[in-house]
């Protein structure tokens, strides 16, 4: 029995319906790193649906261990595939894998070139300031973020060291912390990846957009450690409304809203057993077309 | 041995401060204020920062005089521009603490918080 109509419809499902179900669901914004890490399962399982299907549509019975025969196969290196659909099948499963490996490098590499530029003039530009282990550069307009990555840097303007009061400065460097320790740029580049490798899927429009929304709740809970509530939504409040900036305005406004309302809501993670099943989940669905393919690879 | 990027930031910093055109030597003793630091070190990174576009030089005399390109105002300017913008890939490189609010969505917050009971933020 050919599987390839049953990984087709299963990768159409995570690609276009989970999604929808997933940025539905409430629990994601008391696990966001819970969240993230579903996100990405499905990423995977809809990757290697996909793959998997298109093996199986060349060759019935293909399977993950025949992928490597295919591959030798396709490259004439192993006993010849007889037919162009064969080829055409582990090409496209080859392609995939190239797309997205190929698309995160090349993300990765391009944010980090960004970021190396930026840091060589803010070092000269910035002074370091001990106390709170960051950059300040001289601007009015009130901000802060950071540079993760390789020789990381997270700065603050003057504006934002003027509006805050020290503990606040101190929650929203703690929160920057978060990004650089938990490598969230790359996960960031991830997102940007599959997007670009998948224009137009539900699954990768979302999770580009969920992507980044999540990562900053992980650093408010990471804030929220060793600073009260209060002391990192009145930053945020501050720091969001401190002065009308000119021009072009990114749609950020609604994030805002998001975590502040999650600051300050009541306090508590998605409870054990709903987080335990999720986990299990997310695990279970990439395998779920490898058990697809493989009975079908032995019958 | 510190850091090449330390060097040229004290030397900016110094070029900066003044706010007007000097020497290597004037450079290297104003650092020497502070710590130990050969003449020919700070004249190769002084070198490196003409060439980077970052200084201009003129000569007086045996000497060189140099001068920032920029102010430090402008390049801090020009780097929160890059940091605040609203270029699409910006998110990857650089992580903001908070996007800015139109005064309508700062509003439409101040309405949320107050439905919470915390309307005194």
């Amino acid at each position: 029995m050919n599987a390839a109509p049953a990984l087709f419809g299963y990768a159409a499902v995570v690609g276009t319906l989970a999604p929808g179900v997933l940025v539905r669901s409430r629990w994601t914004q008391r696990s966001p790193s819970l969240a993230i890490g579903v996100w990405f399962a499905l990423a995977v399982t809809f990757s290697l649906s996909l793959s998997l299907g298109a093996l199986n549509l060349a060759e019935p019975g293909a399977h993950l261990h025949g992928l490597v025969y295919s591959c030798r196969a396709a490259l004439g290196l192993g006993p010849s595939a007889d037919d162009t659909l064969a080829r055409a099948g582990v090409a496209f499963a080859v392609a995939l894998v190239v797309a997205q490996l190929g698309s995160f490098a090349f993300h990765a590499v391009q944010a980090r070139a960004a970021r190396r530029e930026h840091r060589e003039v803010l070092d000269k530009v910035g002074r370091r300031s001990a106390d709170l282990d960051a950059t300040v550069v001289d601007h009015a307009v009130p901000a802060a973020y950071c540079l993760p990555g390789h020789r990381p840097r997270i700065v603050l303007s003057t504006g934002a060291v003027d509006l805050l009061t020290g503990a606040e400065l101190e929650a929203v460097v703690e929160h920057e912390r978060a990004h650089v320790l938990g490598r969230h740029h790359l996960v960031l580049s991830l997102a940007h990846a599959l997007s670009w490798a998948f224009p137009g899927l539900p699954l990768a429009r979302q999770l580009r957009k969920q992507a980044p929304l999540l990562l900053e709740m992980v650093a408010d809970d990471h804030a929220l450690r060793r600073f009260p509530r209060t002391t990192l939504a009145t930053a945020m409040f501050t720091m969001a409304s401190g002065e009308a900036p000119q021009g072009a305005l990114a749609a950020g406004g609604q994030t805002v809203l998001v975590r502040l309302k999650r600051v300050l809501g009541p306090a508590r993670a998605a409870h054990p057993m709903l987080r335990c099943c999720v986990g299990v989940g997310a695990l279970v669905a990439p395998l779920l077309p490898v058990l697809l393919a493989c009975p079908a690879g032995l019958g | 041995m510190r850091r090449l990027g330390e060097l040229e930031a004290e030397i900016m910093d110094c070029l900066w401060k003044w706010g007007r055109p000097a020497t290597v030597r004037e450079v290297v003793d104003d650092i020497n204020h502070r710590r130990p630091v050969a003449y020919t070190t700070v004249m190769t990174v002084a070198t490196i920062l003409y060439n980077k576009g970052w200084l201009t030089r003129e000569k007086r005399g045996q000497a060189w005089l140099y001068t920032p390109v920029r102010s430090r105002a402008a390049y801090s300017a020009a780097l929160m521009e890059d940091a605040l913008g609203a270029s699409q890939d910006r998110s990857a490189a650089l992580v903001h603490f908070v996007e800015r609010m139109t005064d309508d969505e700062v509003a439409a917050l101040r309405e949320a918080l107050r439905s919470t009971g915390r309307g005194e933020l």
